[in-house]
């Protein structure tokens, strides 16, 4: 390993490491993407026995190549570009839909420091930096200009009221969200996720975790995530009924399935953050000295409660009106967050920050 | 005339008539099964009772095919009496009729059914078996008798009496053994048998060459005009599922053949039936006739005529009064008179309806100017001069087959027919429709006009005769182009 | 008109939330419940003798099919999927079908024709698959329409059973209705002698 590194023209740890991150990076990409393909099936599966169906079954056992199955045929069929759609914009959005998504993951947190083969290699994120809660935002927002873009560009009156009615909802509801972030942001202190998330993991005790400190909050940013990904019960953009599909009524072959890698992702990545912010991110109840494979592996089974949780709601609640959207957004959802920050706040100056003595 | 009163309304009556002509002749539906127009009436079925009144006397029921017409008569065919009457006189003639209709052919025509239906006897109360006779009693070439199915009215054997003057049928045996039988068991004769199975009411008598071919109502039926003679009976055409032509019967005219027309005509369906129809044109190359495209055959019968301005133009006698025009007229643009394949008698004539000349347009293509000529004269003007035109279907077949076979080669023939000759004069074929996928106007012997219809389409690639001779006319082909 | 009063909701129903959750405990809970697809080529449909499948014509138990060609189902089929073409045979029943089609792409599975037949030949049998490679394999000939009597017995009895039904009952007044119309209504009388059966003039009295 050190032979290799010398030739390269680096120490034999700088090789290690930049292994490491290619490997970590990889995996956690990987492992995005596939939470589409599994989600999915999942919706599927989950919206059958809703319905007391039995959902895909035919494609491998249980269906579990359903998504295999599915991929093949969205490489295959037809890219379709509608006549007086603007061609670059309506190549360019999909892209734009679900890289976001892919981006803001870079900043969760999957576990503590991985230790391996008896060495420390960090955190699993592929990012560990500072300002993540804010990069995540910024970066998340722009998924908006996807779907936008989506319906601009398809020449389609569908797809347009879909775009135009996304951006009003994502922009209407990122304002909850981000004051009900606030309210954890200023309980811990930071803005680092990891840092957060370690706050909550270090004792072992579950009611560390900011959701009993926060459940307001909590409450807040589940439904706003809903409105983010654009999922039942404010799935305005798509609203079969009215909109045919929505932004997306134009789009065909993979360019269709990207849009909803993009949802999924932005799905996992929502989970992940609220799990991060308020259920202790890694942390294994009562043990607070878990091993980080274990940390891991709770972190994915929270994430995978949320992940359900997503798709529980959109097979039992009908869709809002859109009239009922702007209303919960801006008359309730907004004052509430808003007054949760000022009791956070006000909690804070009173009593000083928790773990403070 | 007199004025009786019919179900309320007045109406004037030939009282030389029987009162079932009156009321049938304004619309008065009476069932009946053995009255014929055009036979004698012997009132046998009852079934065309009807209540009449008459004077100061209460209604009565009468048999309406016996009862004459009288001043101030008073009819009601729909009376309860004479409804009842009707049903019970159809019980009876139900008792021994078998429930064949599923596999009779009369079933979709037959008035026994009709009237079962319209007058409602639906049940029968009988509970003895039906009287077993035979099913399949052959009377000669053309008839087959089921004499279960037979009612007795009679009509077939009043018509061998009445219309050919022939008697060759009568009832025999006694009861309800009663059966239509021929004298001594011998097959009917005569050119006139068919007509027997149009006159039965049930499907006792039915056309050896129709039974079992088709359902009725499966015909699709067309007026037309019978080119087996110049008598031009009127008739009806018959063609299953746009197919095969399945029967000709005669339509009532009594200009030209009252209600009857002869087996020769009505089994006449070999020609119109034939396979391998001569479709698009053949054209003679260097290796003999073969298949070209219609303006191909076209051009290549122009140049023919531009080539020979002596080119005999003879047609067919099945030719229409329209498409000889056509032809008149192509030979007045070249100065030539027109001549017409006009056969010789074929001994079929009859004092009846056939006149034993087989052109059936004979006096219209006569009328417009054409020239009649024998087949035998035909062949040795044929064989002196150098090209001719031949039009209208069966052409080849009235000239001669062998004699335009025996045509030596420096003569160009031309011919538009349903099949091509068999030549080697023959240059050029070009397929025309036959009588029954055509509409025209034939003239009979006596100067009647009765008209053809098309009733099916002519096979694909198959064009009219009329506008064959239109792209003839150079003068049109100018103005297209 | 119609005036629907709305429901007034309490404080609890107004709130939402917890009318939320309870949908997504009944969601949850039908997720564990029996489900009631039926797989369909593993476990094929229950077939009864109302099953109204495919039609097929009846070979009798001597061999000879029941069909006389009459062309009833024909002529009744309104998706004119049947085409018969009749011939002459030497049995007693003078006539058979020479040739007997039923498109099955265009048959609409109805059952007139099973309802027109009077000699018993055509039924609705149970079967129900139809998947071929072309057009023309799928109109089916009638050796491929022929079936022994004993395999579709059920369905032939029950139609039977059906038409019983209708014979022992009373005349339906349709045809007196006929004959309303040229102006002549028939008497109780004449009515009465049509009832043919004992349980027809027996089942009279409730009627009236």
């Amino acid at each position: 390993m050190n032979d290799i590194a010398a030739k390269l023209g680096m120490t034999g740890d700088q090789l290690e490491g930049l292994l490491a991150i290619l490997v970590r990076n990889t995996v956690i990409l990987i492992g995005v993407i596939n939470v589409a393909a599994v989600m999915t099936l999942v919706e599927r599966k989950v919206s059958a026995w809703m319905q007391y169906r039995h959902g895909p079954n035919r494609v491998g056992p249980w269906g579990l190549l359903q998504p295999l199955a599915d991929g093949v045929k969205f490489i295959f069929k037809e890219v379709v570009i509608p006549y007086g759609a603007n061609k670059p914009l309506y190549l360019l959005a999909p892209a734009m839909a679900a890289v976001p998504a892919m981006m803001t993951i870079a900043v969760i947190p999957f576990a503590n420091d991985v230790v391996l083969f008896g060495k420390n290699w960090g955190p699993l994120a592929i990012a560990d930096i500072d300002v993540g809660i804010l990069y995540l935002l910024a970066i998340g927002s722009m998924s908006v200009y996807g779907v936008i873009l989506a319906g601009w560009a398809s020449n389609s009156k569908y797809s347009l009221l879909g775009g135009l009615r996304a951006s009003a909802q994502m922009i209407s509801y990122e304002l909850s969200m981000i004051l009900a972030i606030l309210a954890v942001v200023a309980l811990a202190g930071s803005i680092n996720l990891k840092e957060i998330a370690a706050l909550q993991a270090s004792t072992g005790n579950p009611l560390d975790w900011f959701f009993f400190k926060q459940p307001l909050a909590c409450f807040l940013l589940l439904v706003a995530s809903f409105a983010e990904t654009n999922r039942h019960p404010f799935d305005f953009a798509e609203c079969e009924p009215e909109l045919v599909a929505g932004f997306n009524t134009e789009y065909s072959a993979m360019k269709w399935a990207i849009f909803f890698i993009g949802e999924y992702s932005a799905m996992a990545v929502m989970s992940a953050l609220s799990v991060v912010l308020f259920w202790g991110g890694w942390s294994v109840p009562f043990m607070p000295d878990a091993p980080w494979y274990l940390g891991f592996a709770a972190f994915l089974a929270k994430v995978s409660v949320y992940l359900f949780l997503f798709v529980w709601v959109r097979w039992t609640l009908p869709r809002f009106r859109f009239d009922q959207l702007m209303r919960i957004g801006w008359k309730v959802m907004l004052p509430l967050a808003l007054l949760n920050l000022l009791a956070t706040g006000a909690m804070l100056a009173l009593f000083g920050p928790p773990g403070a003595p | 005339m007199v004025k009786i009163t019919v179900n309320g309304r007045e109406i004037d009556a030939d009282p030389k008539k029987p009162l079932i002509a009156a009321c049938h002749g304004h619309d008065v539906d009476v069932p009946h099964y053995c009255y014929h127009p055009g036979l004698s009436t012997v009132g046998s079925c009852r079934m065309c009772q009807v209540e009449v009144q008459q004077g100061q006397t209460p209604g009565r029921v009468m048999v309406a095919c016996r009862t004459y017409p009288a001043e101030g008569m008073v009819v009601n065919t729909e009376s309860e009496k004479s409804h009842a009457t009707r049903r019970e006189c159809l019980e009876f003639l139900l008792k021994n009729h078998p429930l064949d209709c599923p596999i009779c052919d009369k079933a979709g025509e037959c008035d026994l059914q009709d009237f079962t239906y319209q007058e409602g006897q639906s049940t029968g109360r009988s509970k003895e078996p039906r009287r077993p006779l035979e099913k399949r009693h052959s009377l000669g070439d053309v008839i087959v008798l089921d004499q279960e199915r037979c009612i007795l009215c009679s009509r077939c054997v009043r018509f061998f009496e009445e219309v050919p003057k022939k008697a060759q049928l009568t009832v025999s045996s006694l009861g309800s053994r009663s059966v239509i039988s021929s004298f001594a068991d011998r097959p009917l004769t005569g050119n006139y048998q068919g007509n027997i199975a149009d006159l039965c009411p049930v499907g006792a008598l039915t056309l050896k060459k129709f039974r079992f071919q088709a359902r009725v109502w499966n015909l699709v039926k067309q007026a037309s005009t019978c080119p087996e003679c110049s008598r031009g009976c009127s008739i009806q055409v018959e063609v299953l599922r746009g197919g095969d032509v399945k029967r000709f019967r005669p339509r009532e005219n009594q200009a030209v053949n009252g209600w009857w027309m002869c087996d020769t005509g009505r089994f006449s369906f070999a020609h119109v039936n034939a396979p391998n129809r001569l479709a698009n044109a053949l054209v003679r190359g260097e290796q003999g006739l073969v298949e070209r495209s219609i303006e191909d055959g076209i051009a290549a019968v122009r140049a023919l005529l531009d080539a020979q301005p002596q080119a005999l133009l003879v047609a067919s006698p099945f030719c229409t009064v329209e498409e000889g025009q056509a032809i008149l007229a192509l030979a007045k643009r070249r100065g030539t008179t027109p001549l017409f394949v006009a056969p010789g008698p074929n001994g079929l004539k009859d004092d009846l309806l056939h006149t034993g000349d087989p052109c059936p347009n004979r006096r219209g293509l006569a009328d417009l100017g054409f020239q009649p000529i024998e087949s035998k004269e035909l062949a040795k003007q044929l064989a002196a001069s150098k090209a001719a035109v031949l039009f209208g279907e069966r052409v080849v077949e009235l000239a001669g087959q062998a004699a335009l076979a025996a045509l030596p080669a420096s003569v160009s023939l031309a011919v538009f027919d349903c099949h091509a000759p068999d030549a080697a004069a023959c240059t050029v074929a070009i397929g025309v429709p036959t009588w029954v996928e055509r509409s025209g106007t034939y003239v009979n012997v006596d100067g009647h006009k009765g008209p053809i219809s098309a009733v099916k389409a002519a096979p694909a690639g198959v064009r009219a005769l009329a506008r064959h001779l239109a792209a003839l006319d150079v003068r049109v082909e100018a103005a297209r182009s | 008109m119609v005036i629907v009063k709305r429901k007034e909701l309490s404080l609890l129903e107004r709130l939402y939330v917890p009318e939320i959750a309870r949908g997504l405990s009944i969601t949850f809970r039908k997720m564990f419940e029996k489900k009631i697809t039926r797989q369909y080529p593993e476990e094929p449909l229950p077939k009864t003798e109302v099953t109204r499948g495919q039609p097929r014509l009846v070979v009798k138990d001597d061999g000879n099919i029941a069909c006389v060609s009459c062309g009833l189902c024909e002529a009744a089929c309104p998706a004119y999927a049947i085409t018969i073409d009749g011939g002459e045979t030497d049995r007693p029943i003078e006539r058979e079908p020479k040739r007997f089609d039923i498109d099955m792409l265009r048959c609409i599975l109805c059952g007139f024709c099973e309802e027109a037949c009077p000699k018993d030949a055509i039924f609705m049998s149970d079967e129900l698959e139809l998947a071929d490679y072309s057009r023309e394999m799928l109109v089916y000939d009638m050796e491929k329409l022929k079936r022994p009597a004993a395999a579709m017995r059920k369905r032939i009895e029950y139609v039977h059973k059906i038409n019983d039904r209708w014979r022992s009952a009373p005349r339906p007044p349709m045809l007196a209705d006929q004959h309303g119309a040229h102006g002549h209504a028939p008497s109780a009388s004449t009515a009465g002698s049509h009832a043919s059966s004992p349980t027809a003039a027996a089942q009279k009295p409730h009627a009236g």
